[in-house]
């Protein structure tokens, strides 16, 4: 029996094929999987999925393990085992805005992908905020005035650049992670640990 | 008309087979000398948010009363059963239930339960009787025996209680253990001891596996005589299990507690197909300190439905068929007497006969009813 992962379709897909392959392992059919979403290779079972997707897959025991950035573990928590960070897929969340030292009168009002993540800063900071969920092209929000200000995944902070928008605070940095479904493994552990060690590169902190 | 998200009709087989489960659970825990017991549905918020329980009560079922108390409809057995038992003679108690709890953050939020609590035994004794009877239970059933897990609350604790924590940092640990966050339990730990003690306390993420990894703990914690006094528990509870015809059984070094009565022993049952988890408990002799008692209590929980789903189809009864009609009502309730350990059902002639192994007719011949088989 082969162990099933779950992949963050896109960047997270690439960057964890480019880490398997530095590690020698066979990559092949992952590269050739053309629009399948089910891929097996000589280890492992790969679905590909939307991160959030892969999370839920997990959780409900149909992946034992997936790669999904931690964005995704912070903003819906499920109910999963969070195993290791993975050395890809760093990036950062920040409060950033145009760059002016108007504070509002009102409330502010943050435009974000993630209001659970950003109600919870706000909150731990004691402060109260309206949120405007949006999906995507989060940095519109404050030069249309929707929002005051946003809450967002900063790499390079070019697009941030491009659109005049300056970071105001750093909340904090993430990674891509690997989890495992709660009951696999503990039920699968001879099958699954193996791969878990492949991943665990970052152990000479501990 | 439509349902909510998750509410379910139940119908035919499957309500059967979840009926099923729960009078075998009423015959063997009465076998076993248990005494039934049932508590309200709706019981006060507060039995289940005080301090000692601390469950969330936006995850309840919940309403204001006439008087402005908040009401909420019972979200957990193990703490209903102690309130219900507070008042009680102190001499080994053995109880069984079945009913529903509800829980507004599951889909669904009913959810079929059957257990035991186990109070004022000695330990040992309590904990491998939950086990044995799950076990004798699951075998009655069909379901066959399962995988059992063992954990016990008080080696993260002990390791825990080493470590200068504030309320909050004790609590992101916590959750950090229980996600077997592996990075974030060292960071958390060594922002407030030394790197030593973070690794160790980090190692215990993956403390699991089979039984057998018992015998490195105890080599890497010999100089720890508490937690070698846990591992000897967990030995003796595994060996009684496997002496009486146990599956696989697994150990868990590095749970933590969900709810803070709990306080010694845990352990949950895996079934063998599909790894579900099909029961759970432990050992919360703290649950009844709040009524002023220190006492010993155990107690497993047992999912109906998932249960329910593993029976297999019982060698069914003959089916017989009598066809009758409005006249000859109250013959045919009487021939029917004369079939034993069969189903009978009276049915007019327009039946579909084919689901019967026997079909009889009444027919009337010279003004008198006579059994005709077709």
């Amino acid at each position: 029996m082969k162990p099933v992962i779950a992949l963050t379709k896109g960047r997270l897909e690439k960057q964890f094929i480019q880490f398997l392959q530095e590690r020698d392992y066979d990559v092949q059919p992952l590269l050739d999987k053309g629009r399948k979403l089910q891929v097996e290779t000589d280890n492992f079972f790969a679905i590909f999925a939307k991160g959030i997707d892969v999370a839920t897959y997990v959780e409900y025991g149909i992946a034992d393990l997936g790669i999904v950035g931690e964005d995704i573990l912070l903003e819906v928590q499920p109910d999963v085992f969070d195993l290791l960070p993975l050395p890809f897929g760093k990036c950062r969340f920040a409060i950033a805005g145009e760059p002016s030292n108007l504070t509002p009168l009102r409330k502010q009002r943050i435009a974000t992908k993630y209001p659970n993540i950003t109600t919870k800063y706000f909150r731990d900071q004691g402060k109260s905020v309206d949120i405007v969920k949006l999906e995507g092209s989060v940095e519109l929000a404050p030069l249309l005035g929707l929002a005051d200000d946003i809450v967002d995944i900063v790499e390079t902070g070019n697009t941030l650049k491009e659109n005049g928008l300056v970071v105001k605070e750093e909340m904090l940095t993430i990674s891509a992670r690997c989890i495992a479904n709660r009951n696999s493994l503990k039920l699968k552990k001879a099958i699954l640990t193996p791969l878990i060690d492949l991943f665990r590169v970052e152990e000479a902190i501990i | 008309m439509f349902l909510p998200a998750g509410s379910k009709d139940e119908m035919g087989k499957a309500l059967s087979n979840r009926f099923h489960v729960m009078e075998q659970f009423r015959e063997i825990t009465m076998m076993r000398g248990y005494k039934p017991i049932s508590t309200p549905v709706i019981e006060y918020a507060s039995t289940f948010t005080n301090e000692f329980i601390d469950m969330k009560l936006q995850d309840m079922m919940k309403w204001f009363n006439g008087e402005g108390e908040i009401e909420v409809l019972r979200p957990d057995w193990t703490t209903a059963i102690a309130r219900a038992l507070s008042s009680q003679e102190k001499i080994p108690q053995k109880w069984a239930y079945q009913g529903s709890i509800f829980k507004r953050n599951m889909p669904g939020v009913e959810y079929h339960q059957i257990g035991v609590e186990i109070i004022h035994h000695p330990e040992l004794m309590g904990e491998s009787e939950c086990l044995l009877m799950a076990q004798a239970f699951l075998k009655e059933i069909g379901v066959g025996t399962c995988v059992i897990e063992l954990g016990h609350t008080e080696i993260y604790e002990s390791l825990v209680a080493e470590l200068q924590l504030s309320k909050v940092e004790a609590e992101r640990l916590r959750q950090a253990m229980h996600d077997k966050k592996k990075d974030e339990v060292y960071q958390i730990a060594a922002a407030s001891s030394d790197k030593e003690k973070a690794t160790e306390l980090a190692s215990l993420v993956d403390a699991f596996g089979s039984i057998e990894i018992i015998a490195e703990y105890e080599e890497r914690w010999k100089d720890r005589e508490n937690l070698l006094g846990i591992l000897q528990h967990i030995k003796k509870l595994s060996e009684i299990l496997l002496q009486s015809g146990s599956g696989e059984i697994l150990v868990d070094l590095g749970r933590v507690k969900n709810l803070p009565y709990y306080s010694g022993l845990m352990f949950r049952g895996f079934l063998q197909s599909s790894g579900a988890i099909c029961f759970s408990g432990g050992r919360y002799d703290r649950l009844y300190e709040r009524f002023g008692e220190s006492i010993s209590a155990v107690g497993v929980a047992l999912d109906v439905e998932v249960l329910a789903a593993q029976v297999k189809e019982t060698d069914s009864l003959e089916k017989v068929c009598i066809i009758a009609n409005e006249e000859s009502i109250a013959f045919a309730e009487n021939v029917r007497k004369s079939f034993q350990n069969c189903i009978v059902d009276v049915q007019s002639d327009s039946v579909n006969i084919d689901v019967y192994d026997q079909v009889y007719e009444i027919k009337k011949l010279n003004g008198k009813f006579e059994v005709i088989e077709r």
